[in-house]
């Protein structure tokens, strides 16, 4: 088999018009130049096909046979029996078939690992790390709210040190390396809510006591807090996010021009994240209630009158991609008797600006979604 | 295989260079042989080797994507390759990554820190990992069996991208030219092919005239603008009434003010572009540059709005035509001879192909 080119030596850029065979006696020789040059088919390397660019076929010493006739050099090295897998990709780089197929299998691919795949490897890191880890995270946390968001308790002491107690008496069976504080604030326009922080601290707000109507109540909501750190939320989805942006690094780096239209993806996994948490929280809450033979429905009423405090009841049952929390329907039952408007309201179409929720981080995991100030 | 099917009348007159030999000067143009339609299934399969791989492909996926782009370069009926080996890409891959999660969750953990880090790095890593990348592209590039080099060292780059950049901060700007100059320069001065070093030629006044030019025709742009509004608009456009101005009018005006701009980024990309390519003497041969302005900034917009309707996919046909404008603007004015360069040392490509730890190959332009 002959083909046709020219060969460099790689001593000068001088190339020599050429012919090149693939002899039946498993030696390559090349005609054309000064002197005769032949090597065994072992010895000589075929740069691997892409598109239809030139060929480069290389020699011992260093010198090169370049071609255009890449499907001549195809059918020599098959003749041969030289299969590798290079000629697999150039094989599937080459058809419209594959090409569309592909493109299915991108866009599907992409959604299961954003859906399954980075938070398994996520929840797979986090349980190799240690609860130090989670201490590191939080650490400072506190300070930054009480100077952005908090102001000082303006609850009885004796009335703190009462929940104080049960709260300790919560956490002490746990043993799970986490060391749990309870504290309270004036919450101010953030209004009832509880934050639980990696630190395993829990940051519970005047009004929220307030608004409790039993001390059953507000354990729920201690439970649904420390579910928040047993679960390690603030360091799974730390990991995630990171394990999204190396993803995309990785995957983007080639290119650059539509990584910015894929950068709204991690926005899109942070609220997917919180709902899936609040989730595991809020069953964690109700476990622990039913195993200290408190009544579930503690926690439900508690969420439902937090919902109706932070003027809820508007919010659909719409799946909604953006939002940080499960919708409270889903979360509790509320009685009707109770909420009759919250009833009603379920039933009427979301409303042209569904609340978005305040850019509260995760780490500080509220209770519920605190609605953007008007 | 010497006879080149898409050999055209050369482009435009040479400007005026000091030239050895005028009288058998011969232009030879770049072509461009590749096609959207083939680099688009390059492309796509690539990708998606590369997600299922979760990234690891990557490395590979680059080399067929350069392979591609130089292998259908060509001048003077050869064409460039890419050398550069997806292990030694790999590793200065997971290198990055790994660097970059560290930095993430250290940026979590202590954000003063992470943000002094990250400028500590700016300012001395940057150089490093420029000079070092612009190693290994220069060194897995051949050209009839010949390969690029790149000799630049890590004070130079040092001095081109942080030193000047200070001084063209502190002098208000009046550096800037220089500046931009400095680090073509360190990139292209530093360069070889063979054992022919580069020599760049375009001079500070060049840089100079360009910038000027951008500043006066951006300032011209934004007065013509101030001053159609004014007076057609009147003194409402002035206090920025937006009720009183929603017309028809406005819209043309608002139209011809972005075109205007668009046109002025096009002449300083074009412009600085020419300079850079445009200034490049190896040996014998000058290589020659006619970008401009309208039909560069037309291809970047119009690439730009076609890939962000067709949520990416036109991508690898931007990119063809993206770049075979740019090399079907560019020749080489040559002696006629590209074929007495001889390699560097008298050795065969292997010797530098086998280098180990050059394995940063961080794209940037410049």
């Amino acid at each position: 088999m002959i083909v046709a080119g020219r060969y460099f030596d790689g001593r000068t850029s001088a190339g020599v018009e050429a012919r090149l065979e693939f002899g039946a006696d498993g030696k390559v020789h090349v005609y054309g130049t000064a002197e005769p040059i032949v090597a065994p088919l072992a010895e000589i390397g075929i740069s691997e096909r892409v598109g239809n660019i030139t060929r480069r076929i290389t020699f011992p010493g260093g010198g090169v046979f370049e071609t255009q006739d890449n499907d001549a050099v195809d059918r020599a090295r098959e003749s041969f029996g030289m299969r590798g897998g290079s000629a697999l990709v150039h094989w599937l780089e080459s058809r419209w078939q594959v090409a569309v197929g592909s493109l299915v299998a991108v866009v599907l691919v992409s959604i299961a690992f954003v859906q399954w795949g980075v938070p398994a490897a996520a929840n797979w890191a986090a349980e190799v790390m240690p609860a130090d880890v989670d201490r590191a995270i939080g650490a400072g946390s506190l300070d930054v709210l009480d100077r952005v968001a908090f102001e000082p308790s303006g609850l009885p002491k004796k009335r703190q040190q009462e929940l104080r107690g049960r709260f300790v008496t919560m956490t002490k069976p746990l043993d799970d390396g986490h060391v749990y504080q309870l504290e309270f604030r004036h919450g101010g326009h953030i209004g009832a809510n509880a934050f639980a922080l990696p630190s395993g601290i829990i940051v519970m707000t005047d009004e929220l006591v307030e608004l409790a109507k039993t001390d059953d109540e507000i354990v729920s909501v201690l439970a649904h807090e420390i579910g928040h750190v047993r679960g390690r939320h603030a360091l799974r989805h730390l990991l995630q996010a990171a394990g999204i942006s190396s993803l995309a690094f990785a995957l983007l780096g080639d290119v650059s021009t539509i990584s910015g239209v894929l950068s709204a993806a991690p926005a899109l996994l942070h609220a997917k994240n919180s709902r899936d948490f609040e989730r595991e929280a809020d069953a964690f809450a109700k476990q622990w209630l039913r195993e200290n033979g408190i009544a579930e429905s503690s926690f439900d009423s508690m969420l439902c009158r937090l919902n109706d405090s932070h003027g809820g009841g508007e919010e659909d049952d719409d799946f909604d991609y953006f939002s940080s929390h499960p919708a409270t329907s889903e979360r509790a039952q509320c009685s009707r008797e109770e909420e009759p408007e919250a009833a009603a309201e379920d039933a009427k179409p979301a409303p042209e600006d569904a609340p978005v929720e305040a850019d509260v981080p995760v780490e500080e995991a509220p209770l519920i979604d605190t609605p953007r100030e008007e | 295989m010497n006879e080149n099917p898409y050999e055209r009348a050369s482009p435009v007159s040479p400007p005026s260079r000091p030239n050895p030999e005028p009288a058998s000067r011969v232009m030879l143009p770049f072509e461009f042989r590749g096609n959207g339609g083939e680099y688009f299934r390059i492309w796509i399969v690539n990708l998606l080797l590369t997600i299922i791989t979760l990234g690891i492909y990557s490395a590979w996926a680059k080399v067929r994507r350069l392979r591609y782009f130089y292998g259908n370069t060509f001048v003077d009926g050869q064409s460039f390759d890419y050398h550069g080996q997806p292990l030694a890409i790999l590793k200065g891959r997971l290198i990055v990554v790994a660097g970059y999660v560290v930095f993430f969750i250290t940026s979590q953990m202590f954000p003063v820190f992470a943000g002094l880090l990250a400028v500590v790095l700016a300012l001395f890593g940057v150089p490093w990992i420029i000079m070092r990348s612009r190693k290994f592209q220069m060194r897995m590039t051949s050209y009839r069996n010949l390969r690029f080099n790149f000799h630049g060292q890590y004070g130079g780059a040092m001095a081109a991208f942080i030193g000047w950049y200070f001084l063209a901060l502190f002098t208000l700007g009046i550096l800037f030219p220089v500046w931009l100059r400095k680090r073509v320069q360190y990139s292209l001065d530093n360069s070889s092919y063979g054992n022919q070093h580069f020599s760049f030629l375009t001079d500070n006044g060049t840089y100079y005239k360009f910038c000027i030019v951008t500043l006066l025709l951006g300032i011209a742009v934004f007065v013509g603008f101030i001053a159609v509004l004014t007076t057609v608009f009147g003194i409402n456009a002035m206090l920025m009434d937006i009720e009183s101005m929603a017309s028809f009018g406005i819209w043309v005006v608002m139209f011809a003010f972005i075109v205007a701009l668009l046109g002025v980024a096009g002449y300083y990309q074009a412009s600085s572009l020419n300079a850079a390519f445009g200034g490049v003497q190896v040996g014998s041969q000058y290589v020659r540059s006619y970008l401009k302005a309208w039909p560069l900034i037309g291809i970047y917009v119009s690439n730009l709005f076609a890939i962000v309707f067709t949520l990416g996919l036109y991508y690898p046909w931007a990119k063809v035509r993206q770049v075979r404008y740019q090399l079907e603007n560019m020749a080489i004015d040559s002696d006629g001879n590209l074929e007495a360069f001889t390699a560097s040392s008298g050795v065969g490509i292997d010797a530098v192909g086998e280098e180990v730890g050059d394995f940063f190959d961080v794209d940037f332009g410049i």
